[in-house]
């Protein structure tokens, strides 16, 4: 089994979700990190975005999130990229790690991020956190289900309402991006994961936590897609 | 109660939950939060409170940062030596005007209290504290990769009814910053909306949280006196 700090990981996002993900993994030991966010620092993160302080508005966020990283572990191999997680990029940069953490914060980017690692066998661990609600789930590809298994494709935009008006409990947002990082060490150190094949959701008023079991469905374009589908389905 | 242009900018995210709004962050600002324990399992929470604006956090720690801490979300290598109180409330004074982060001192007068302590020993003593100083607080235990967040607001059975036995301080692991954080979000919630929180006690396993309410044992002092309250089960 190779040492964590030889296991590297994606962390989509270095806001809500990836910035307490990516704090997480850098204090479990993993080795390598890359980084990729393409927003700037805005004052409305300042309640759940652990790496940011007042004086970095404006600044770009993947390269503070990677300067405080440095602070914290001098020894840690970080990749930082100022750039959208887009289909031009996706392949490459999932291919080239152990493991994806996608903290971003759209449709459009979970299912990319979903597609890209199923397509390159990589393990995903999927979050989200409006208002008060979190999910996880992790995609193992192979016999368990994917994002698109579950859901078929990103809802519509109109139907889905956006942080700034829905709004996130910023402790909800630190407490999902810790599990998703917990649940990457798991992957990393050879262990199955907790959330594979299911998906949790937590509600954080009543602390009510449910699980939705997630089969891998036979018409999944994203798994259908893999090159050694045919041979896991017989 | 109102926010003032600055404040609603920042905490925009969460005036627009109704479980928060704005009277619960209002209520967060003038909050003053005891913080028991800061070693590297604790800091995530401290750094969420801070965050969502809690106005006063008084960090009880007598002890150094260590060579264990390094590298945990506020302890950079160069801490290693120094207060373990003092780097973090220097860490979080620098990121927000609108809230106040010091080492704890004997004459404070906290509103409440979260209790991130590293030995069960020292949870116990802290929980106690607060619950004689009639403070609602929150307790995390950490076990393994999972543990144990309980919630005790003011008259509720206390961390000693609700507490598991036979546990011992164990190194943080990935999971014990998820247990601090969820933590941090419990006293948020009790502290922004006091009269909606009833005992609870929500058990971490494997990532995996599961709520109850807590129950008073039978004879246990924390059902004497004024305010102490049967759990809705």
């Amino acid at each position: 089994m190779t040492a964590i700090s030889e296991r590297s990981a994606l962390v989509i996002g270095t806001g809500g979700l990836g910035g307490p993900a990516l704090l997480t993994l850098a204090a479990a030991g993993v080795g390598r990190l890359v980084l990729m966010d393409a927003d700037v620092v805005e004052t409305s993160n300042l309640n759940r975005q652990p790496f940011f302080r007042e004086a970095d508005m404006g600044a770009r966020k993947s390269a503070v999130a990677a300067e405080r990283l440095r602070a914290l572990r001098p020894d840690l191999q970080i990749e930082e990229r100022d750039e959208r997680f887009d289909a031009a990029n996706a392949a490459g940069l999932v291919r080239g790690v152990d493991v994806v953490v996608d903290g971003s914060d759209n449709f459009a980017t979970k299912f990319l991020a979903n597609d890209a690692a199923v397509a390159a066998g990589k393990p995903l661990v999927h979050g989200g956190v409006l208002r008060t609600t979190a999910q996880i789930m992790t995609v193992v590809p192979g016999p368990a289900g994917c994002l698109r298994c579950l859901f078929e494709g990103p809802p519509p935009a109109e139907a889905m309402p956006a942080n700034a008006e829905a709004g996130v409990l910023g402790a909800l947002a630190g407490f999902a991006g810790a599990l998703m990082a917990a649940e990457a060490v798991r992957l990393l150190s050879g262990e199955r994961g907790a959330y594979v094949g299911r998906l949790l959701s937590f509600e954080a008023r009543t602390a009510r936590a449910r699980l939705v079991m997630v089969r891998r469905r036979e018409a999944c374009p994203a798994c259908a897609a893999r090159p050694s589908a045919k041979a896991e389905a017989t | 109660m109102t926010l003032d242009p600055e404040r609603t900018a920042r905490y925009s995210r969460q005036l627009v939950i109704p479980a928060v709004g704005v009277d619960g962050q209002a209520r967060l600002l003038e909050a003053r939060v005891r913080v028991t324990g800061a070693s590297a399992a604790s800091v995530p929470g401290i750094l969420y409170l801070a965050l969502a604006g809690v106005g006063t956090l008084w960090i009880d720690d007598p002890e150094m940062v260590g060579p264990a801490d390094s590298g945990h979300w506020l302890y950079p290598q160069e801490s290693v030596g120094q207060p373990r109180a003092e780097v973090v409330a220097e860490a979080l004074q620098a990121r927000s005007r609108f809230i106040r982060v010091e080492p704890w001192r004997s004459e404070a007068m906290p509103t409440a209290t979260l209790v991130l302590a590293p030995s069960t020993v020292q949870a116990v003593a802290a929980a106690e504290t607060a619950r004689r100083a009639r403070l609602p607080h929150v307790v995390a235990e950490a076990d393994g990769e999972g543990g144990t967040v309980v919630t005790v607001p003011l008259g509720a059975p206390c961390f000693a009814c609700a507490r598991s036995t036979g546990r011992t301080a164990r190194p943080p692991t990935a999971g014990s910053a998820a247990l601090s954080a969820l933590a941090a979000e419990e006293l948020v919630l009790l502290l922004a909306a006091p009269g909606a929180a009833q005992g609870r006690r929500i058990d971490l396993t494997r990532g995996v949280p599961s709520v109850r309410a807590t129950a008073r044992l039978a004879g246990c002092s924390c059902g004497e006196g004024a305010g102490a309250v049967s759990p809705a089960v």
